[in-house]
């Protein structure tokens, strides 16, 4: 049985005018990538710092490592932070914030590994105003290294990158979790909660909306394949009379398909009978489509 | 508190700032422009004797030593004008500069126990006139001193006491060194505020550093500069405009506890500055409001001997005024006793203040 080095049940948090987070439970265990995925606002930076120690929570039970990070100041010295919006210094330099972290968390590390694990060693003199974006994403990740932490918090670390920047993080964060760190991920973006975790909880409002791995949530949630065909009146009329289930959107047609093989039925079927079809396409749900009609659908509820 | 930390902070910020070239120019070269400016501008009024009209209408032991000192002090030509003289009338028809009246009430009010009151008049140019006004006070301070009955005072006002040879430049000094200490007080002014808007404090603490390490390592740079900066203001105020301090080990010292007590309390309302809202530039304002008012009417950079009442009496209120009577009075007297109650008060307050800021600043997100 692994550990859980994260447990966090029934947490809430409430602003004056808004509960950030609302009654959510999960737990990461020990080595394992987790990510909670969801649009802004969601309350996933609240979560993380309340497990950070950074803010305090209104109720629920909260355990990093077997602490309470509200008590347990020393946490501090145990995890790594990478916060949402990440800032340094102006003026120093990413060698002198290391050298710093080093001095004040007493840590043993090597820091000229850790710039090039973060493939930062060409820039470990510029001072930080002058770091581009991606860089400055960089500098957090090597400063939430240096004390060889057992669990990494990162809260959006590619948001606002562009797309190649994001890869190289990416990359670092792929090279974290072999190397077996746990991470609590956070993202907007589902290609990188997809790219990165084991497991994934979508979160919106305040709430956790579904957990497990990717391809459990697409399974569980994503709707029937469609085959897609651009077809007048007759089309249609044919369809009806095939007993197949459709609807028009406006020049197309898109019909259910209870499986995939189902779609050469319908072409041989349309086919046969001479019908004028064109443009034919199949069309699949991807994570991001669940993601997305998730959330949404969360929203129209709320506002009914 | 660990120290450790501190360091490890202190190295840091050192750095940072030592790059920073708008920081190293406030602090450093500023105050040495000031005192080139001070000093050109007023090494003509360095002091020669000038003539002083003296008229006593109160004629008495007590009066005429008062005018024999200020005669012995060789700082004026002392002219005795008779008593019948019309006053006003001299001093317009010959452009008298400095004229002295010891009123009729003088004598009594001396051997009342109560305050001889003594009148300078006929002035055109304030510079001159001030500086007349302070080299008179010097020498009444001194009288008053070496007379062993307290009670018997000498007043031309209670305002502030002048260097030992009546150079403006002994007091522009100390006046500049209250200048350096003062402005520590944007420091915090534009960190505080800027520090939280961008996180940093969220991301220092996950280093572990904690908000009294932050205070305390700034507050340690804060002072090696302020005593870098000052060293470098009484070099040349000495070496090129030859200001006549007191220094001997004594007076440093004391020197260096007030500006540390000053360093305390500028940080401290720097501190709650900064809390008063995240944008600098609202901070800048208030942080501008409360310096340049002080910086003025404390007498920075002229002094109040001759400001209406009215601010004179503003000036008793701001805490900078003390600071810089206190450094007067070290510096250009070697004076500490009759100031080392002030200082504690000075150090005391300064330690209140700072308790309620480190109180009131938290670093920890609501
Ligand atoms: N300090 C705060 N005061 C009041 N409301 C806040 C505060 N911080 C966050 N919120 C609100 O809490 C909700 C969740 O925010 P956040 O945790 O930052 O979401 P996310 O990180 O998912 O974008 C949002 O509605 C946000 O406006
Ligand atoms: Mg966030």
């Amino acid at each position: 049985m692994s550990e859980n080095v994260i447990k966090v049940s029934n947490l809430v948090k409430s602003y004056s005018d808004v509960r950030a987070v609302d009654g959510i439970s999960f737990s990461i265990e020990r080595g394992e990538v987790f990510s909670i995925l969801g649009p802004n606002g969601a309350g996933k930076t609240t979560t993380v710092e309340i497990l950070e120690g950074v803010r305090n929570r209104t109720s629920g039970d909260v355990q990093v490592l077997g602490q309470d990070p509200e008590k347990s100041r020393s946490l501090v010295f145990k995890v790594g932070i990478l916060p949402q919006d990440f800032s340094f210094v102006y003026n120093s330099t990413p060698k002198e914030a290391l050298d710093f972290y080093k001095g004040t968390l007493r840590a043993s590390s090597d820091l000229h590994e850790i710039l090039e694990m973060v493939e930062l060693e060409d820039k470990s003199s510029t001072p930080f105003q002058k770091l581009s974006g991606g860089q400055k994403q960089k500098l957090g990740l090597a400063l939430s290294l240096v004390n060889n932490p057992e669990i990494l918090f990162l809260d959006e670390p590619t948001s606002g990158l562009d797309p190649r920047a994001r890869r190289n993080i990416w990359k670092v964060i792929k090279g974290l979790k072999d190397a077996g760190k746990s991470i609590l991920l956070t993202t907007h973006y589902l290609e990188e909660a997809e790219l990165l975790a084991d497991r994934v909880a979508i979160m919106n409002k305040g709430k956790i909306i579904d957990s497990g791995r990717p391809m459990e949530i697409v399974e569980r949630h994503h709707e029937d394949d469609n085959l897609i065909i651009r077809g007048d009146g007759e089309v249609e009329r044919l369809l009806t009379a095939g007993g197949f289930l459709f609807h028009r959107e406006g020049a197309y047609l898109k019909i259910n398909l209870k499986s995939i093989k189902d779609a050469t039925e319908i072409i041989n079927y349309l086919y046969e009978r001479k019908a004028a079809f064109e443009d034919f396409t199949l069309k699949r749900e991807s994570l991001e489509d669940v993601f997305v009609r998730m959330i949404g659908a969360i929203e129209e509820d709320e506002s009914e | 508190m660990n120290l450790n930390r501190t360091s490890a902070y202190f190295v840091l910020h050192a750095k940072s700032y030592m790059r920073s070239r708008s920081a190293l120019f406030f602090q450093l070269a500023f105050p040495i422009i000031l005192i080139l400016l001070f000093g050109a501008i007023f090494s003509g009024s360095s002091y020669s004797p000038s003539t002083l009209i003296v008229q006593n209408e109160s004629p008495s032991v007590a009066s005429w030593g008062v005018v024999n000192a200020i005669n012995e002090s060789g700082l004026f030509k002392v002219h005795v004008i008779p008593e019948n003289e019309n006053l006003t009338k001299y001093i317009t028809n010959n452009s008298v500069e400095a004229a002295l009246l010891i009123p009729s009430n003088f004598t009594t009010n001396i051997y009342s126990g109560g305050k001889g009151y003594i009148m300078l008049e006929g002035h055109s140019n304030p510079t001159v006139a001030s500086v007349d006004y302070q080299t008179l006070n010097g020498i009444f301070t001194e009288i008053n001193f070496r007379s062993s009955n307290t009670t018997q005072k000498l007043v031309l006002s209670s305002q502030i006491a002048i260097g030992n040879t009546g150079k403006t430049i002994n007091y522009y000094v100390p006046g500049l060194i209250g200048f350096t200490v003062l402005s520590t007080m944007f420091n915090m002014v534009y960190t505080v505020p800027n520090y939280r808007r961008e996180k940093l404090f969220r991301q220092l603490s996950f280093s572990g550093l904690t908000k009294s390490e932050w205070i305390t390592a700034n507050m340690m740079f804060s002072f090696l500069m302020l005593i870098l900066s000052d060293v470098i203001l009484v070099a040349i105020g000495i070496y090129v405009f030859g200001a006549s301090l007191v220094l001997n080990i004594q007076t440093i010292l004391t020197s260096a506890l007030i500006i540390f007590g000053g360093l305390f309390f500028f940080t401290s309302v720097g501190i709650l500055a900064g809390l008063v809202s995240d944008n600098e530039e609202t901070v800048s304002v208030v942080g501008n409001l409360v310096m340049f008012p002080m910086m003025f009417l404390s007498g920075v950079f002229f002094p109040l001997t001759f400001a209406p009442a009215y601010l004179v009496t503003i000036s008793k209120f701001l805490p900078l005024t003390y600071f810089i009577n206190s450094l007067i009075s070290v510096l250009d007297y070697g004076n500490i006793s009759s100031v080392a109650l002030q200082i504690l008060w000075l150090l005391l307050g300064s330690a209140i203040l700072f308790i309620i800021a480190v109180t009131l600043f938290s670093w920890k997100q609501k």
